[in-house]
């Protein structure tokens, strides 16, 4: 084989930044670039917002938690957790009480992640419980949440299973990952390990329509065993 | 479930010889807690392997069913294996024994006999690629970045199977192999395969059944058969007469570039014998010329430009290779209906969609249900299985309209079909089962599976489903187009 | 422990030893987010003025975590040379500071002071010390470690290569290990992260490297950094294991998060000693990184330094061929931005040096911290002038499987010429053998992973 078929075997095998030549000790600028360009998009998914007009597509209406500003919730996870009063309030006046099953939707540490999946993932997640025999209950957006406002809004709602589709901390591969986090009965006090989660979700992971497709299965044998969590599958 | 395993079995009639292996296949996560479930076979374990027997006749035309049947029965009490345990496999016919005339009623009979999901199969290209897999060159072409070709050479036939990155990518077969002449320690000939004859005929080398040889013409013959399959492979040029050595129309496209070469079966085995056999009584010990192909095809090594080596699988390489190797497993979220499951021998209807835009797949599922009419089995519950390959669909929107034209066509086209069979190339049949289950309602059963590649002109078998919502598959891989 | 100081016109109360030493502490967001941290800055200084005046028996006598309680405790009381303690215990942490920074003091002499002390105590004395105290006093020690091969000289930076794939491919990672090596990086370890935490997949990682190292006759270590029990029943399975990798926290509980406590530590180090594949007598890897035990709610009103300090003491008692500090991994929560992260790396470097431990640090930030690749080469070179045993380096500074940034490839090989460093000297000699560095610098055949796939 050629020198450069070797080289194109050897990238062909990793998304890893391998063979990518040097000046001296340092790498050759326009790979530095790239480099700073991953970063950019990545810092950028952080702060960024997702677009309303995806929201109002979906139909779906706009809660806060208490997270006040990014670098508050950056330093703050917990702020992140609740859910504002007024966001209660919406939540209660809007939504179907004690539903089979509550999506929401929440930026994370990606809004860009939300803004590239959710018109995709959405719609066959709906699909997903209906092969499954599942009723949803009213979906909504939360802005500036933790994976744990799952808890909050469980205690508030009484769902008997939820499904959060939240943003993923950016990677240098993508900023747009998406994370399915399902939990039986969350409510206050609900531990890590009685979640189970879909990562990685976005068109070059998880593909994001498989990734909907089996939540439904995974929801339906959460409801028959009457429990979720590592231990669980 | 972690971690599951089940038994697998391999039977090789062969020209000569007939064996059985026994093998457990270990299957195992291989996806992260956080990711979608995918499950591997991560470990092929050979439990056992059977003496080697003859390969019983009735006459030079016909096997001996009954003996064949009453060998396997034998095997199975001797190792107290039961019928039930047995989950997937293959009965493969091999060699110059694919041709007699009850072949096909022979592996089908002992198929339906071994087990709960052993297939039956045949060709001289599935036989090199099970070889090919069974003798270590598919793992091999994974450890590095060249094409690893395995030859194979037995009794009947040398049956070249080649692989890159673990894939199989063409297969050759040459009627090159020991029992193509048959003689006794008096040099006398007993017979010669009508393979041959045409090529000795045409390279004037008198040799007939009756006749008397020497160990020098049958030197010659020998590495004339050898270098030239060598050559042929290397692409040097050949005698215009080797086509006659070539089973088969010659391969379409250009062969690929070999850069490791591994022999396996009968022949490479009696290659570990460093001795040349240079008196009749040597060179006829086994009543044939295996002992002299062997010893030219290790004198004359050196000589091409890519390493040569000798399988760890010399003479079971096929059988292993049917018993450990012809399963796989689909992706781990698929939509099946366990009830229609196991479906036997479906034959394949290729779609290739890349570049095709969502508003022209009807047209496209139209022009290949019809193509597909003419070997698909249009009587059947599950008249063909229609393969998708492509990169993953990502758009719901588009999904629905795929899932759209591909039902209205082959309703269209099957309507008395009751099963629809869908077995994608990469990880999207729930999704698109899905989308095809809400609008067929309850008139169809849908069976899509993924992560299974299959080409026009395959065969597919299906199995019941593995805890975990997976199916095992056997492909019968008929040609290389 | 109750003390007060004014300062400034303002009297700050102190009610106890653990809260002392949390305000003392540079400003942290993990500290806050604990609630433990200083309220303004000066609040912070009158700390410091507080803990200086403590003496090494104060913070002996007043265990933060009794070690009735806690059995990280007992290993840090346990392994106290009580003939040294004896000789410092009156010293005040600003009198073993100097002592410290002294022209007396010396490597010798830092580490034999260092094992007549708690990890509170060299977290104390971390608290009042600025950034080029925490370099000189670091680059004065050194601790030289032998597994296969011996790291830890002086004029010696060792790496270790980091060729983590998403999907755990084989052929993934040894292309990227291949890049590794072409830029002299791995001679501390060939160390992956695995996605899959299964024996089969450690056993299978483990082989394919050690054949490769055989292949090439590469003078190094391999290793899996999977769970421990998972390395164990890798190891019962016949993997040729060098090191065996394990995360440590600096409580019990802490561990408990991680499912390991010291008995099974012990286990694993007994059957590592039967089944490893390489020589020894230093067989372990561990790493740890501040705010993980607050992360896992086993903070128990600590502060992370101190947790941090507490790690190291729990890893001395295995001596370890490598320790290092995921320095920036954890996040904003815990450290918020580069200012964080270096202040940490330099911190956590000093006290795994003091605990005599061959400290390396992962230099590396996550894409939600306000931090970029300068700042990462900013401590790279910092660390480096400290002394660090080893750095971690993978392609181009992306982690394509952890998604994180740490040094690359390119930036060890900047900073061993920079420096005048050599890796390992058997695989420095290795390396001229291949024709990939000469004099200590890289040849123009360097940089080619293609050179390994004859």
């Amino acid at each position: 084989m050629e020198d450069r078929e070797k080289l194109e075997a050897l990238q062909k095998s990793t998304p890893a930044r391998i063979g990518v030549g040097r000046a001296g000790t340092r790498p050759l600028t326009h790979t530095m670039l790239q480099f700073r360009r991953d970063h950019a998009a990545a810092v950028d998914a952080v702060y960024g917002e997702v677009d309303e007009s995806i929201l109002q597509q979906l139909g779906l209406f706009t809660v806060e938690t208490c997270y006040g500003n990014k670098e508050t919730y950056l330093k703050r996870p917990d702020l992140g957790r609740i859910i504002t009063d007024e966001g209660i309030a919406v939540i209660c006046e809007r939504c179907v009480q004690q539903p089979q099953i509550q999506i929401v939707v929440s930026d994370g540490l990606s809004a860009d992640a939300i803004t590239a999946n959710i018109l995709d993932v959405y719609p066959a997640l709906l699909d997903s419980l209906r092969v499954n025999d599942l009723n949803p209950g009213t979906s909504f957006y939360v802005k500036g949440g933790r994976v744990a406002c799952m808890d909050h809004i469980g205690e508030v709602l009484q769902p008997d299973a939820l499904v959060l589709l939240i943003g993923e901390r950016p990677g240098l591969v993508t900023a747009q990952s998406m994370s399915a986090y399902m939990c039986y009965k969350p409510r206050k006090g609900t531990i890590e390990s009685d979640r189970n989660v879909i990562s990685n979700i976005h068109p070059g992971g998880t593909p994001p329509l498989e990734a909907a497709a089996h939540i439904g299965t995974m929801l339906k044998r959460m409801l028959e065993r009457q429990t979720s969590g590592t231990n669980f599958f | 479930m972690d971690e599951l395993s089940f038994t697998s079995v391999g039977i090789d009639i062969g020209t000569s010889t007939t064996k059985l292996i026994v093998s457990r296949l270990r299957l195992g996560r291989v996806s992260g807690a956080l990711h979608l479930p995918r499950y591997e076979i991560i470990e092929r374990e050979l439990h056992y392997a059977s003496p080697i027997y003859s390969t019983p006749l009735l006459s030079q035309d016909e096997i001996d069913m009954d003996e064949v049947a009453r060998i396997l029965r034998h095997e199975y009490d001797h190792i107290g294996l039961s019928l039930s345990e047995v989950k997937s496999g293959a009965v493969i016919i091999t060699g110059e024994t694919a041709t007699k005339t009850n072949a096909r009623r022979v592996v089908h009979y002992l198929a339906e006999r071994s087990g709960d999901f052993v297939v039956a199969a045949a060709g001289a290209d599935l036989e090199g690629l099970l070889a090919g897999k069974g003798s270590g060159a598919e793992q091999r072409s994974t450890e590095f970045p060249g094409v690893v070709a395995n030859v194979d050479i037995g009794g009947g036939t040398a049956n070249v199977a080649y692989f890159r990155e673990g894939k199989a990518i063409g297969t050759v077969t040459f009627h090159v192999g020991g029992r193509l002449i048959r003689l006794d320690e008096q040099g006398l000939v007993h017979s010669v395969s009508q393979h041959l004859q045409k090529w000795l005929l045409e390279r004037r080398i008198p040799l007939a059944e009756g006749s008397k040889t020497t160990p020098d013409q049958l030197k010659s013959i020998a590495s004339a058969m050898c270098g030239e399959m060598l050559d042929y492979l290397s692409k040097e040029a050949v005698d215009p007469s080797f086509r006659h050595l070539i089973a088969g129309s010659p391969p379409p496209g250009p062969l690929p570039e070999i850069d490791e070469l591994m022999i396996s079966g009968g022949i490479s085995t009696l290659m570990a014998d460093r001795e040349v056999p240079e008196s009749m009584a040597a060179i006829a010990r086994y009543g044939d010329i295996g002992p002299l192909l062997a010893s030219s095809l290790r004198q004359q090594a050196d000589k091409w430009p890519f390493r040569i080596v000798t399988s760890g699988q010399t003479v079971q390489a096929t059988v292993i290779g049917a018993g450990m190797q012809s399963v796989e497993i689909s992706g781990s979220t698929v939509h099946i209906d366990p009830a229609v499951l196991p479906l036997r021998n479906l034959p394949v209807l290729h779609l290739e969609y890349t570049g095709i835009r969502p508003e022209d797949w009807r047209q496209a599922a139209d022009e290949a249900m019809l193509e597909a009419a003419k070997y698909a089995l249009p009587e059947a519950e599950a008249p063909c299985a229609i393969a998708l390959s492509g990169a993953v669909i990502h758009s719901y929107s588009t999904l629905q309209m795929v899932a759209q034209a591909l039902l209205d066509t082959f309703t269209g086209h099957f309507p008395d079909a009751k099963i629809m069979v869908v077995v994608c190339e990469h990880d999207m049949a729930k999704a698109l089962g899905q989308a095809l289950s809400i609008r067929c309602g309850k008139c169809l059963n849908i069976v899509c599976i993924d992560q299974i590649r299959v080409e026009r002109g395959d065969y597919i078998d299906i199995g019941e489903p593995l805890p975990g919502f997976l199916v095992p598959v056997v492909i019968k891989t008929l040609a290389f187009s | 422990m109750i003390k007060s100081m004014t300062m400034l016109g303002h009297t700050y109360h102190f009610n106890s030893l653990k809260e002392i030493l949390a305000k003392a502490n540079e400003e942290k967001s993990g500290d806050q987010l604990a609630g433990i941290g200083a309220a303004d800055a000066r609040e912070r200084i009158a700390a410091k003025f507080v803990l200086a005046d403590l003496t090494l028996s104060e913070i002996r006598n007043d265990p933060l975590l009794p070690p009735e309680e806690d059995e990280v405790s007992r290993v840090i009381e346990e392994a106290i040379d009580e003939t040294v303690y004896n000789g410092i215990r009156n010293w005040s942490i600003a009198e073993l500071r100097e002592y410290i920074l002294s022209h007396k003091a010396g490597p010798d002499e830092l580490k034999r002071i260092g094992s007549g002390m708690t990890s509170e105590m060299i977290a104390a004395v971390a608290k009042v010390m600025s950034n080029i105290d925490l370099i000189t006093a670091a680059s004065q020690i050194r601790t030289v470690t032998r597994c296969n091969t011996e790291i830890g000289q002086r004029g010696v930076l060792a790496t270790r290569a980091q060729p983590n794939h998403p999907s755990d491919s084989i052929p993934g990672i040894l292309a990227a290990t291949y890049e590794a090596l072409s830029y002299g990086v791995g001679d501390a370890v060939i160390g992956i992260n695995p996605v899959i935490d299964s024996a089969e997949s450690v056993r299978a990682i483990l082989s394919a490297t050690k054949e490769m190292m055989d292949r090439w006759s590469i003078p190094t270590q391999n290793c899996v950094l999977a769970h421990v029990t998972t390395q164990m029943r890798a190891l019962e399975q016949g993997a040729p294991m060098d090191l065996l990798f394990q995360s440590l926290a600096g409580t019990e509980q802490g561990n408990k998060g991680f499912g390991v406590n010291i008995r099974l530590l012990d286990e694993a180090d007994g059957l590592m000693r039967l089944q490893g594949a390489s020589q020894g007598p230093n067989q372990w890897y561990f790493e740890t990184g501040q705010g993980s035990e607050l992360s896992s709610y086993a903070h128990f009103g600590i502060d992370q330094l101190t947790l941090e300090s507490r790690c190291y003491g729990l890893a001395r008692k295995y001596k370890p061929f490598l320790v290092n500090t995921v320095v920036g991994f954890i996040g904003p929560e815990y450290l918020y931005d580069s200012k964080q992260v270096i202040r940490a790396g330099l911190e956590d470097h000093f006290m795994g040096k003091m605990h005599g431990l061959p400290m390396g640090v992962d230099v590396c930030y996550t894409n939600h911290m306000m931090a970029e690749q300068n700042d990462m080469e900013n401590l790279g070179v910092l660390l480096t002038s400290a002394g660090v045993n080893f750095l971690i380096g993978v392609p181009m500074a992306d982690d394509c499987m952890l998604n994180y940034q740490s040094l690359s490839f390119h930036d060890l090989a900047a900073l061993r010429e920079t420096f005048g460093l050599r890796p390992a000297p058997a695989f420095e000699q290795w390396l001229v053998k291949m024709g990939i560095m000469e004099n200590g610098k890289l040849t123009d055949a360097a940089g080619d992973p293609t050179l390994f796939m004859g």
